[in-house]
């Protein structure tokens, strides 16, 4: 097993002291901080993400996956400047919208997007559209993902599309949409750009809409 | 087809959007077209077999079809009281978010005269409370379902009386217990305030009227009492649970489950009471579990392991049809038991179905459901024991309350993690809702109805706006 397998394995089996004795141990036997990325926590995401969907993973063991590739980003983020910068994926914000509390699916969807290399601005639960528009603003993020559990609250999903409009900022960002009760029709009917039923489906969606 | 067959009793889980599976029909003679929902539902041999969602199919022409939902008992209560006589008859009413029961009584004597139960009216609008708080919130919405609810409590009391042959002036009191939802539909008060963070309505308290107001044939001056909610969407329901379990006026601790629809906690003693509620429902009513079904005929409700293989007992005595909440807590105890369901819930072997009793299977993904379910209720009920602080040996007695409640194994409860004390203090009540609506019966004078007092000292705790219970809830979806 060569080191990235090693630590593409401490992530998969959700070992976050593993996984950063490893990365630090790599880094000490001169592997490139730009290296990690793509062969170690990008593939072991990847991997993890694949076991969710086949029902194989559930939320606790996704969840600590995402902790120990975290763990690893943690020491690697620092170190990615100059001949090590990584070109980033893209800058996504996200937050579960207002009303609504549920946090745990958008978590998700943030560490795996995270962990596929986006930069991540996570504005929380209960957010305000106005809150949304500021951060896109701020951050001159690509990406907005927002979450929704209850079906009385997922109509605030439109009302983001619409204040990202008001603000002159649509054609700006792409938006995608995810939740128990959200639908593909129903990332259509709002004029979002795409909807992930799951974590992912959501990556996958991000990045085909930062490519696009 | 769905206006049909809901007239004739069957349930449509997610309120007829097809989200679900819940409403399947067999057509056997007859012509219905397929559409993209059933598509996304049924399996093309089963779409080639004639199954259909009844709640996507117009009609047009006669149909011949065999349902798949049979006639489900509801729980009702027939456990002896304390009282003090009064004179007059009174019907008390548990109003759930699924299931009506009423029972008449005569106050003075303390006997159940008669009974009658229901599905909900509302259910076909949705089978949870946000489902009904979403279709509430225009104006035509709560009107409609406000209507419906009262007509149909007042036909189940014109049925009371027929079947008790009494004269009608004779009813003197009414006392209907219901979550905060149900109060609100019934009441005509405005749902939006729950349709959203922090989920609090201002108008929580005690709603009377006048039997005539209501449109039901009372005639005199019938008294109608809709006991007031806890905070949330706990509602009096859980207050009479409370009444029936005499939480409130002990000096020990003690904890109430009550596991219906939506699932609700409390605990407490005579100085301080903590209720939270978690919508914990569905997976045990049968809605997400993919051969899921309530508790009726051909349904597979217990599942034991001798000489290490499986065996299921199906009510009604058929061959079994599907698995309904205790069948699925039993099944996966068995599985958890056997070594065929891992701890983290994933089946040992890849398993894509585990066949119980054949055509009956358990999915991967309906274990997933279950671990959602008992998750939320089991961190729950550590997170109100963190609240008082007291730990799980405080607690002298916990009450399992509500349909499924009441059914539930013990063992395998406790064996999945639902619940972590020892059997000895877990107990079953019943329908505790309603019978705290017939102890209200006889004190109409108790803070007239009010029950200040008891509500000063309870708490609502908002499970879901604090930040460590997400974390004990991830923690609480794997199995010991």
């Amino acid at each position: 097993m060569t080191r990235f397998e090693e630590l593409q394995q401490a992530i998969i089996d959700g070992k976050a002291p593993v996984a950063k004795e490893l990365t630090d141990k790599m880094l000490k036997e001169g592997i490139r901080p730009g290296e990690f990325f793509p062969k170690a926590i990008i593939p072991a995401m990847d991997e993890v993400g694949r076991r969710m969907r086949e029902c194989e993973f559930f939320i606790p063991e996704v969840l600590i996956a995402a902790r120990a590739a975290r763990a690893s980003s943690d020491i690697l983020r620092p170190l990615l400047v100059g001949a090590d910068a990584m070109a980033s994926a893209g800058t996504v914000v996200c937050g579960t919208v207002k009303g609504d509390l549920h946090d745990i699916g958008k978590n998700i969807v943030a560490m795996m997007l995270e962990s596929a290399g986006f930069k991540i601005i996570d504005l929380g639960v209960d957010v305000t559209a106005e809150k949304i528009v500021d951060a896109v603003r701020t951050n001159q993020a690509g990406l907005v993902a927002l979450s929704a559990l209850l079906t009385t609250t997922m109509v605030n999903m439109k009302s983001v599309v619409e204040a990202l409009s008001a603000a002159g900022l649509r054609d700006k960002v792409k938006i995608m949409v995810g939740g128990a009760p959200v639908t593909d029709a129903w990332a259509h009917s709002i004029g979002a750009d795409g909807y992930g039923k799951d974590a992912p489906a959501a990556v996958e969606l991000a990045r085909q809409l930062a490519a696009a | 087809m769905r206006d049909l067959l809901f007239a004739q009793g069957v349930e449509f889980p997610c309120g007829g959007h097809g989200r679900c599976r819940g409403c399947r029909v067999h057509v056997l003679e007859g012509h219905v077209p397929i559409n993209d929902a059933q598509r996304e539902r049924l399996s093309a041999e089963e779409l080639a077999q004639g199954w259909r969602l009844a709640c996507q199919c117009t009609l047009e022409d006669d149909l011949v079809i065999e349902l798949r939902q049979w006639d489900a008992a509801i729980l009702v209560d027939d456990t002896p009281f304390v009282f003090q006589p009064r004179t007059g008859l009174g019907v008390a009413v548990d109003l759930g978010t699924t299931t009506l029961v009423t029972q008449l009584l005569d106050l003075t004597t303390g006997r159940v005269l008669a009974v009658r139960t229901a599905l909900n009216s509302q259910a076909r609008f949705g089978a949870d409370v946000m489902s009904r708080v979403q279709f509430g919130v225009p104006k035509d919405g709560e009107k409609q379902l406000r209507d419906l609810i009262r007509q149909q409590i007042g036909s189940l009391i014109e049925q009371l009386i027929f079947a008790a042959q009494i004269p009608e002036g004779k009813i003197t009191d009414v006392v209907v217990v219901g979550n905060t939802v149900m109060h609100h539909l019934f009441c005509g008060l405005d749902v939006e305030p729950l349709s959203r963070y922090p989920f609090e309505s201002e108008n929580l308290g005690l709603q009377s009227f006048r039997g005539q107001d209501l449109g039901w044939k009372l005639t005199g001056d019938a008294h109608v009492r809709f006991l007031p909610c806890l905070g949330g969407f706990v509602g009096s329901d859980i207050l009479a649970g409370i009444l029936a379990t005499n939480l409130g006026e002990r000096n020990d601790l003690n904890g109430l489950v009550d596991l219906g629809t939506n699932g609700e906690i409390v605990i407490g003693n005579r100085q301080r009471l903590l209720c939270a509620s978690t919508a914990a429902g569905p997976a045990f009513e049968g809605a997400r579990i993919s051969m899921g079904m309530r508790a009726a005929t051909g349904a597979i409700s217990e599942v034991i392991v001798e000489d290490h293989t499986v065996n299921c007992r199906v009510l009604g005595n058929v061959p079994p049809q599907g698995l309904c909440g205790s069948g699925l807590v039993d099944a996966v105890a068995a599985g958890l038991e056997l070594g065929t369901i891992q701890s983290s819930g994933r089946f040992a072997d890849s398993l894509g179905a585990w066949t119980l009793a054949a055509p009956v299977v358990l999915t991967q993904s309906d274990i997933r459901e279950l671990q959602l379910a008992k998750g939320a209720i089991a961190a729950g009920i550590r997170m109100l024991l963190d609240r008082f602080g007291a730990s799980a040996g405080d607690l002298k007695k916990l009450y399992l309350a509500g349909a499924f409640g009441n059914y539930i194994n013990r063992a395998s409860a406790q064996r999945i993690g639902l619940i972590s004390f020892p059997l000895e203090k877990v107990e079953a009540a019943g329908n505790t809702a309603l019978l705290g609506a017939k102890l209200a019966l006889f004190r109409p004078e108790e803070e007239d109805g009010s029950y200040a007092s008891l509500r000063q000292r309870t708490e609502h705790v908002a499970l879901n706006a604090d930040q460590s219970f997400q974390e004990t809830f991830v923690e609480e979806m794997v199995f010991p």
